[in-house]
C-alpha cells in the first residue's frame, strides 16, 4: 500500500494587505526560489483587448521606475538566471531561481519588476510591434495553432477563457500604454497574490525575510472590476473546423469537450478514468491508435482543469492518408469508454500510476513552489496534496465511470479540430459533421 | 567553487561482463530513477539503415523473453512508475521514474530485455509506421526540424553525423528485422552500457539484486569503428528551403571540437552569452535593438566526435535573410575581435553554474547529468570539477576560440526563404 507523502516544512501567513505568503524548506540542493502569483490571467483581459495580461506581463521586465531595460536584464541576469514569466488563464505568475547565497537580490528585483514597472512609450510600441510578428510566426507552427483553436473553440468566445493567452492580431493592434497602465494598476493587487519562497532555511526565516523585503516595496491599489462570469453556454450536435496549412502532409488532430474545473468534486474520479482513456503509455487510447495500429506517434486526452471552468481534450496527428481512419478510432473508442469506464486491471493501473509517479510533482523547488500555491489559490488546501495518494487509490469503478461518461471528449456538442491541408480535413470529415475549412492566418 | 563530493556518494561497480553500475542513494522523497546508457547513436549507423538507431530504442518496448508485447509499460505503470527514451547522435538512453516499491520490477524488466528482446516482424513493422509518423511531425511538417536537417547534411560531408537521428525516409522503409537483431548483438550488450540508479534505496541489496539480474547476460563483441574522415571545411557552405511560412528564417552552423576537449566549456560560455536570457548578445541586438528576429537561439551540445555550434534565428515577417545575417555575421565578430568583459564573462559561468545545480534537484537529472558525465567525459566524478573548469576561462578563451570556430570559411548557413514549393517537388 502506498504512503501518502509528507510535505516539507512550510508555514503559510496572511498579510494584512490581503497576500499570501508561504514559506517552504527544501534542503536538498543550495537554491532559492521565489514565485509570485497575481490574479492578472488571460481570464482577465478586458473585451476587446485578448492578450493585455500576457502583453503586460512580458513588458514588466522593459523598465522600471529605478532602471531600463537593460538595467532589468543585468539586475537579473548577473545573477545567472532568466525572469520566469507564465501567464496562464487565472494567474500571471514571475518566477525566479538563484544559487542561496543571492535569496535577497532575487527577492528585491523580482518585487521592483513585478510592483514598480515603467511601461515606458518605446517598450510598448516595440512589444506590440513583437507581439504582432510572433502571433504570425508561431502559426507555422500546427501544434501552436491547434492549441489556439482548442481554448478559442472548446470555451466559446463569449468566456472569460475562451481566447489564447497572447490574444488576437486585431486587439494588440490597439495596445497603449495606459492599456498596460490601467492593468497592472487594477490587477497586480495584494489581495489575492501568493509570495512563494522555497529555500534552505527553516520556513520561519524565509517568511521574516519575505517580509523584510516586502517592507520596501508599494503594492497598485486600484479597485478590481466586476467578478467574471464564467457559466458556459450549452452546446448541441458536433462540428469540425479544419485550419488549412497549405502542403502539410500531417494531419493535427483534436476533439475537444466540456471539462470541469479544479475544485471540481469529480477532480479525482476524473483523473484517474482519464489516464486509463488517454494518460501514460499503456492507455486504451495508445494501445489502440499507436500500438496496435501504428497510426500516430502520439497519443493523449487530457483534463486542462482552471479554477473556475476546463475542457476534455484529445489530441494526436496522423499522415493525411489515415486522417479519417484516426478519427473513427479516437471517436469508437471514447464513445464505448463513456458507456463502461475504465475495466478493473485499468482502473487498478491507472490508481497506481497516478500515486506512484506524485512525488515527482514535488521534487525540483519549482515544483513544489506551483503545486502548494496552485492548491492554496484555488482553494483547495494542502490537504489536496498531503492526501493525494490515498484518495486516489480511494476511486471505485462506479466513480471512475460516472467521470468518463460525463467528460468523454466524444460527446454531444464535441468540437472536433483540424490543422492541415483544408481539402483532405473536409474529405476525410464531411459525413461525420458540419465541416467549416478556414485559412490559418484567421486565427493570428 | 568545485561540488562537493560528499554530496555524491555515489557507489561504483563494474561487473564481470563489464556493465558499469553507479548507485547514488538518497531517502528524500519515495521515488527513484533507472537510467541505462548505452554508447550507440546515430553517428554507428551507415547509409541505407540511416535512423535504425532511434527506430531500434521504440523497439525495445515490444517485449523480451519473461515480459510479453505490451508488458513492460503495462508491468511498470501498474507499479508506480513511467519510462521513456531518447536517441540521439552519440546514445541512447532509457529511464524509469518510479515508486521506490518498484525497484525489484525496474531491474527485472530491463535486464529482462538486454538478455532477451523479441524481435518479430510484425512490431518492426508497427513501429516503423510509428517513427515515419514521428519524422513527419518533427521534421516534413515542422520549419525547425526540416532546417536542422539540411544544416547537418550541409556541415558534414563525410561523418556519420550528416544524417538526420531519426533517418532518412526512405532508409526506415528499408530497415529489416535482420538489421534490428544485429543491431541488438552489437550494440546492446552489457560493455556498452551504464547502468545508473539514484534515488531511495538500499545500495547493498540493489547491487545484489543487479548482479543476480545483470551477471549472466554475455559480454558482446568490440564495436566496430565509426565511419570517421571529415575532410576540413575549406569555404563557406550555403543551402535554401522553400516552403510555405509566414517568415524566413536562418540556420547557421559552425564545426567545433569534441566534447572531451577544453575548448567545449568555452562554447557552452560563448552560447550563454550569446542566447541565455532577454540580455543576452544575439538577443538583445537582433531581437530588441534592431527588430530583425522574433527570436535568436543558440544550441551547442557536447558530442563524441567534432561536432556543431548552431544558431537558430526566426526572423520577423517581410525582413530581408541578407540584413539578418549581416548583423549575425557582426555579432559573432564582436566575440572574436574584442575581449569579453570580465562582469559579461561572470554572467555566462553564472548561468551555466545555475544550470548545472538545477539539473541536480530531481533524482532523475541527477541520474542524467552523472550519466551524461560517465559516457560523454569517462566518469560521473568529472562533473564535480566543471564548476571550477568554467571558471578558470578567461576573455582571451573566449577571444581565441570565437575566432577559431567563427571565421567566415567555417559558416554553414541555411535559409528558409517563405513561397510555394519549388515545382515538381511534391509535400
Amino acid at each position: 500500500m502506498i504512503k501518502d507523502v509528507a510535505l516539507p516544512p512550510l508555514q503559510i501567513a496572511q498579510e494584512p494587505s490581503g497576500l499570501t505568503l508561504l514559506a517552504i524548506q527544501r534542503r536538498a540542493v543550495p537554491l532559492f526560489h521565489v514565485r509570485l502569483s497575481v490574479p492578472a490571467g488571460a481570464a482577465e483581459d478586458p473585451r476587446g483587448k485578448a492578450g493585455l495580461a500576457q502583453f503586460t506581463a512580458d513588458l514588466l521586465r522593459r523598465g522600471t521606475m529605478r532602471r531600463d531595460a537593460r538595467g532589468v536584464d543585468e539586475l537579473i541576469e548577473s545573477m545567472g538566471t532568466g525572469l520566469g514569466i507564465e501567464v496562464s488563464l487565472d494567474e500571471a505568475a514571475l518566477t525566479l531561481t538563484v544559487p542561496s547565497d543571492l535569496s535577497v537580490r532575487a527577492l528585491d528585483a523580482l518585487l521592483e519588476v513585478a510592483l514598480e514597472p515603467s511601461f515606458p512609450d518605446e517598450e510598448v510600441a516595440s512589444a506590440r510591434r513583437r507581439t504582432l510578428a510572433s502571433l504570425q510566426s508561431d502559426l507555422d507552427e500546427p501544434s501552436s495553432v491547434a492549441a489556439r483553436a482548442v481554448v478559442t473553440l472548446g470555451y466559446g468566445a463569449h468566456h472569460p477563457y475562451g481566447h489564447p493567452a497572447h490574444g488576437f492580431r486585431r486587439d494588440v493592434e490597439t495596445f497603449q500604454r495606459e492599456d498596460a497602465l490601467g492593468f497592472h494598476a487594477s490587477r497586480f493587487n495584494a489581495r489575492g497574490a501568493l509570495l512563494a519562497v522555497v529555500g534552505t532555511a527553516p520556513p520561519e526565516q524565509l517568511l521574516d525575510l519575505a517580509r523584510e523585503r516586502l517592507a520596501q516595496v508599494r503594492w497598485p491599489s486600484e479597485a478590481r472590476r466586476a467578478p467574471l462570469d464564467f457559466a458556459a453556454l450549452p452546446r448541441e450536435g458536433m462540428r469540425a473546423l479544419v485550419w488549412h496549412k497549405p502542403d502539410s502532409t500531417q494531419a493535427q488532430l483534436r476533439i475537444v469537450a466540456t471539462g470541469i474545473p479544479r475544485r471540481s468534486p469529480l477532480y479525482m474520479p476524473a483523473v484517474v478514468e482519464n489516464t486509463a482513456l488517454g494518460g501514460g503509455f499503456t492507455s486504451l487510447l495508445v494501445d489502440a491508435i499507436r500500438v496496435d495500429r501504428g497510426l500516430s506517434y502520439s497519443v493523449s486526452t487530457r483534463l486542462a482543469m482552471a479554477r473556475h471552468a476546463g475542457l476534455s481534450v484529445f489530441s494526436s496527428f496522423t499522415k493525411n492518408e489515415t486522417l479519417r481512419e484516426l478519427v473513427d478510432v479516437a471517436l469508437e473508442k471514447m464513445r464505448g469508454y463513456a458507456r463502461t469506464g475504465p475495466s478493473k486491471d485499468a482502473l487498478e493501473k491507472a490508481r497506481s500510476y497516478l500515486a506512484g509517479l506524485f512525488p515527482l510533482g514535488l521534487e525540483s523547488n519549482e515544483a513544489l513552489a506551483e503545486q502548494v500555491a496552485d492548491a492554496i489559490l484555488d482553494g483547495l488546501g494542502l490537504d489536496h496534496l498531503a492526501t493525494y495518494r490515498s484518495r486516489i487509490a480511494a476511486v471505485t469503478a462506479a466513480q471512475a465511470r460516472q467521470a468518463a461518461e460525463q467528460l468523454s471528449p466524444a460527446r454531444d456538442g464535441t468540437q472536433i479540430v483540424v490543422v492541415g491541408d483544408g481539402e483532405v480535413g473536409r474529405k476525410a470529415l464531411t459525413d461525420i459533421c458540419p465541416v467549416d475549412v478556414r485559412p490559418i492566418e484567421d486565427l493570428a | 567553487m568545485a561540488l562537493d563530493p560528499r554530496d555524491f556518494p555515489v557507489q561504483e561497480h563494474v561487473l564481470a561482463n563489464g556493465l558499469q553500475v553507479r548507485l547514488l542513494p538518497d531517502r528524500g522523497l519515495p521515488i527513484a530513477t533507472l537510467y541505462s546508457f548505452f554508447r550507440v547513436g546515430s553517428r554507428n549507423e551507415r547509409p541505407g539503415i540511416t535512423g535504425i538507431s532511434h527506430l531500434f530504442e521504440h523497439m525495445m518496448f515490444n517485449g523480451s523473453k519473461k515480459y510479453g508485447p505490451k508488458e513492460f509499460d503495462r508491468r511498470l505503470e501498474s507499479a508506480g512508475g513511467t519510462s521513456n527514451a531518447y536517441t540521439s547522435t552519440d546514445v541512447t538512453a532509457y529511464y524509469e521514474d518510479f515508486a521506490a516499491e518498484a525497484l525489484p520490477l525496474v531491474l527485472d524488466l530491463e535486464s529482462d530485455r538486454m538478455a532477451s528482446l523479441n524481435i518479430d516482424d510484425d512490431s518492426l513493422q508497427r513501429e516503423r509506421e510509428v517513427v515515419k509518423e514521428e519524422r513527419r511531425f518533427r521534421t516534413d511538417n515542422d520549419l525547425d526540424g526540416m532546417m536542422d536537417e539540411a544544416l547537418s547534411a550541409l556541415a558534414f560531408q563525410a561523418h556519420p553525423y550528416r544524417w538526420p537521428v531519426v533517418g532518412w525516409m526512405s532508409d526506415l522503409n528499408r530497415i529489416t528485422r535482420q538489421d534490428c537483431e544485429r543491431y541488438f548483438r552489437t550494440y546492446y550488450a552489457p560493455n556498452n552500457c551504464t547502468v545508473l540508479l539514484v534515488g531511495d534505496f538500499d545500495a547493498d541489496h540493489a547491487l545484489k539484486r543487479i548482479e543476480t539480474l545483470y551477471g549472466a547476460i554475455a559480454r558482446g563483441d568490440p564495436l566496430p569503428e565509426v565511419a570517421d574522415g571529415e575532410p576540413p571545411q575549406k569555404g563557406e557552405r550555403r543551402a535554401v528551403i522553400h516552403y510555405p511560412a509566414q517568415a524566413p528564417a536562418l540556420l547557421a552552423g559552425f564545426r567545433t571540437p569534441n566534447g572531451r576537449q577544453a575548448d567545449s566549456l568555452v562554447l557552452d560560455l560563448i552560447e550563454a552569452s550569446l542566447s541565455y536570457g532577454e540580455g543576452a548578445r544575439l538577443k538583445r541586438a537582433l531581437v530588441y535593438e534592431q527588430e530583425l528576429c522574433v527570436d535568436a537561439n543558440v544550441y551547442f551540445g557536447w558530442r563524441m566526435d567534432p561536432g556543431l555550434f548552431q544558431i537558430s534565428l526566426k526572423l520577423n515577417p517581410g525582413v530581408d535573410p541578407a540584413r539578418a545575417e549581416s548583423a549575425l555575421w557582426a555579432e559573432l565578430a564582436r566575440v572574436a575581435d574584442q575581449p569579453m568583459a570580465e562582469a559579461e564573462l561572470q554572467r555566462a559561468k553564472n548561468f551555466v553554474r545555475s544550470g548545472l545545480l538545477r539539473g541536480l534537484q530531481t533524482a532523475n537529472g541527477r541520474a542524467h547529468t552523472l550519466g551524461q558525465m560517465e559516457v560523454m567525459l569517462g566518469s560521473w566524478r568529472a562533473f564535480l570539477d566543471l564548476p571550477d573548469r568554467y571558471q578558470a576561462v578567461t576573455p582571451a578563451d573566449v577571444q581565441r576560440v570565437a575566432k577559431s570556430t567563427f571565421a567566415p570559411h567555417r559558416r554553414n548557413l541555411v535559409t528558409l526563404v517563405p513561397g510555394e514549393l519549388p515545382e515538381g517537388v511534391a509535400a
